[in-house]
């Protein structure tokens, strides 16, 4: 089990009750009773947990297979960003 | 018209859960006005307040109850208490033939004080992605329709204080005329939220705290009186035909025999005699009876100073001399004011007045104003009132006058 699963899961079990062993990779949303308005609250919470911004663009995330996938992307995006400016900053801080 | 029965009932109220508690303590004149408990009680002049014993998360399971605003979870649960008293498994009805009526003044309230505390006070824009559906004030009657699959009519009302009572006389219409056979029908309210609560405040129109006694702070019809108490609750009735009621066997506690409107045309908030006098003709209109055939009235009976004298003077000019000899009771005084709930509240209290033969107290009505001179049931309840036929007035800001003819089973 990954770690973004890990927490995932952690977020799955306390707010919507659900079972450990229903959290399977290739578990879908529906079947775990998290329709698409469920999904809205999910990554809302998921915003705050893994400390990301979500794109406005709407996602289709079928199973929690997908929705790790789609964190770790995001998760992945935020620290490219977060490196980049340092990276833009090192020319200023050069002396002559 | 088919005549309407009341098969079931359901409530929440600062008068307890469940209509045999809520006539107890009704009947025992218990004051469910408290000092206001809340973090943010000291920014108000009155922190007075009517509240519910009430936790939606005894009732919901999570997910469901992360949806629904606190008015929401009071009108779901006291609809399913009411459907579960008539006894009807809803196996013979026609789902296309059922609707869902509800009032409400402020609806999701209580979501959007939260959300805007977020934006504004937080300064941060991660509003809950339900806010909008919390909020809406049509969320309660969408759930009491999803929950039971009821797909006719689904319908709420926002006329300020006479919200629910017109809720429950647009069903007794559509129940009556045929167009349906099955309606849930009530209000629901839950404005004790800061923002609402100042709102009112800076009105005017809240009582101030009797200091001796908090809960008795809300005096309708007495010359001391200083205001309403906001109040929280739902109450919830089903209605069906009389002839299907009967036919099942159905616990019945009364009927809906009338129902009248009228809009003063005046003034946003003062009212007005020749309107609340032209909705309780209408309704003795609707239900085709005469004045003298009325036994007693749930007054709208506020505690302000306009409702109380103005009242008075148009069930004087609705009964004329007879008045004074009709019991009035103003039930508010105990539960306070649930706005959009409140007619619904009154009319379950009718009923249930009606059904024990008891016409119920106006409380802390010690000096009456020298206006307000007929027979209140001043503090103490009237037993063997064999009431047959009761009003049930509700009186709004807006205008919006709505009578409710009850009669006993």
């Amino acid at each position: 089990m990954t770690p973004t699963f890990e927490r995932l899961c952690a977020i799955l079990r306390r707010d919507y009750k659900l079972a450990p062993e229903s959290l399977t990779l290739d578990a879908p949303l529906e079947g775990l009773g998290i329709d698409s308005l469920g999904t809205v609250e999910l990554l809302w919470n998921v915003e705050d947990e893994f400390n990301i911004k979500l794109p406005p663009e709407p996602v289709q995330l079928p199973t929690l297979g997908d929705v790790v996938h789609y964190i770790d992307g995001l998760i992945a995006t935020r620290d490219t960003a977060l490196v980049e400016p340092a990276i833009a900053v090192v020319p200023t801080l050069q002396v002559p | 018209m088919r005549r309407v029965a009341v098969t079931g009932i359901g409530v929440v109220s600062p008068l307890g859960c469940g209509a045999q508690e809520v006539y107890r303590n009704a009947l025992a004149g218990r004051s469910g006005i408290r000092r206001l408990d809340a973090p943010f009680a000291d920014r108000l002049v009155a922190p007075l307040a009517a509240s519910a014993a009430f936790d939606g998360a005894a009732h919901f399971e999570p997910p469901q109850l992360r949806m629904l605003d606190r008015f929401s979870q009071m009108a779901l649960f006291a609809a399913n208490q009411a459907l579960a008293a008539s006894r009807n498994d809803l196996s013979t009805v026609d789902r296309s033939r059922a609707g869902v009526f509800v009032g409400t003044g402020m609806g999701g309230t209580l979501s959007m004080d939260d959300g805007y505390q977020t934006l504004y006070r937080e300064g941060s824009d991660r509003i809950k992605p339900f806010t909008v559906l919390l909020g809406m004030h049509s969320a309660a009657a969408a759930w009491i329709g999803i929950e039971h699959d009821l797909r006719g009519a689904n319908l709420t009302y926002s006329t300020a204080c006479s919200s629910s009572a017109v809720a429950i006389g647009e069903a007794w219409l559509r129940v009556g005329s045929g167009e349906l056979d099955f309606a849930i029908a009530g209000g629901a309210e839950a404005p004790l939220s800061c923002g609402s609560l100042k709102a009112w405040e800076a009105l005017h129109t809240l009582a101030s705290i009797d200091v001796q006694d908090p809960s008795a702070s809300c005096k309708p019809f007495s010359k001391n009186r200083s205001g309403m108490v906001l109040g929280e609750g739902a109450a919830m009735l089903v209605l069906e035909s009389w002839d299907d009621a009967l036919a099942r066997g159905a616990p019945v506690h009364g009927e809906v025999i009338g129902y009248g409107l009228s809009n003063d045309a005046g003034h946003i908030t003062r009212p007005s005699v020749q309107g609340q006098t032209a909705a309780m003709r209408a309704a003795l209109r609707a239900a085709a009876i005469d004045a003298s055939a009325v036994d007693a009235i749930n007054a709208h009976g506020t505690g302000t100073q306009a409702n109380d004298s103005t009242e008075t003077a148009a069930i004087k000019a609705v009964f004329g001399a007879r008045a004074h000899h009709i019991p009035i009771s103003a039930t508010k005084a105990m539960h306070g004011h649930l706005l959009g709930a409140a007619g619904a509240l009154e009319c379950v209290l009718s009923l249930l007045a009606m059904q024990h033969a008891v016409a119920l107290p106006t409380l802390h009505l010690v000096v009456p104003d020298a206006e307000c001179d007929l027979d209140y049931v001043p503090n103490t309840a009237r037993q063997e009132v064999a009431a047959r036929t009761m009003l049930s007035n509700s009186f709004a800001f807006g205008g919006t006058n709505a009578v409710l003819v009850l009669r006993a089973a």
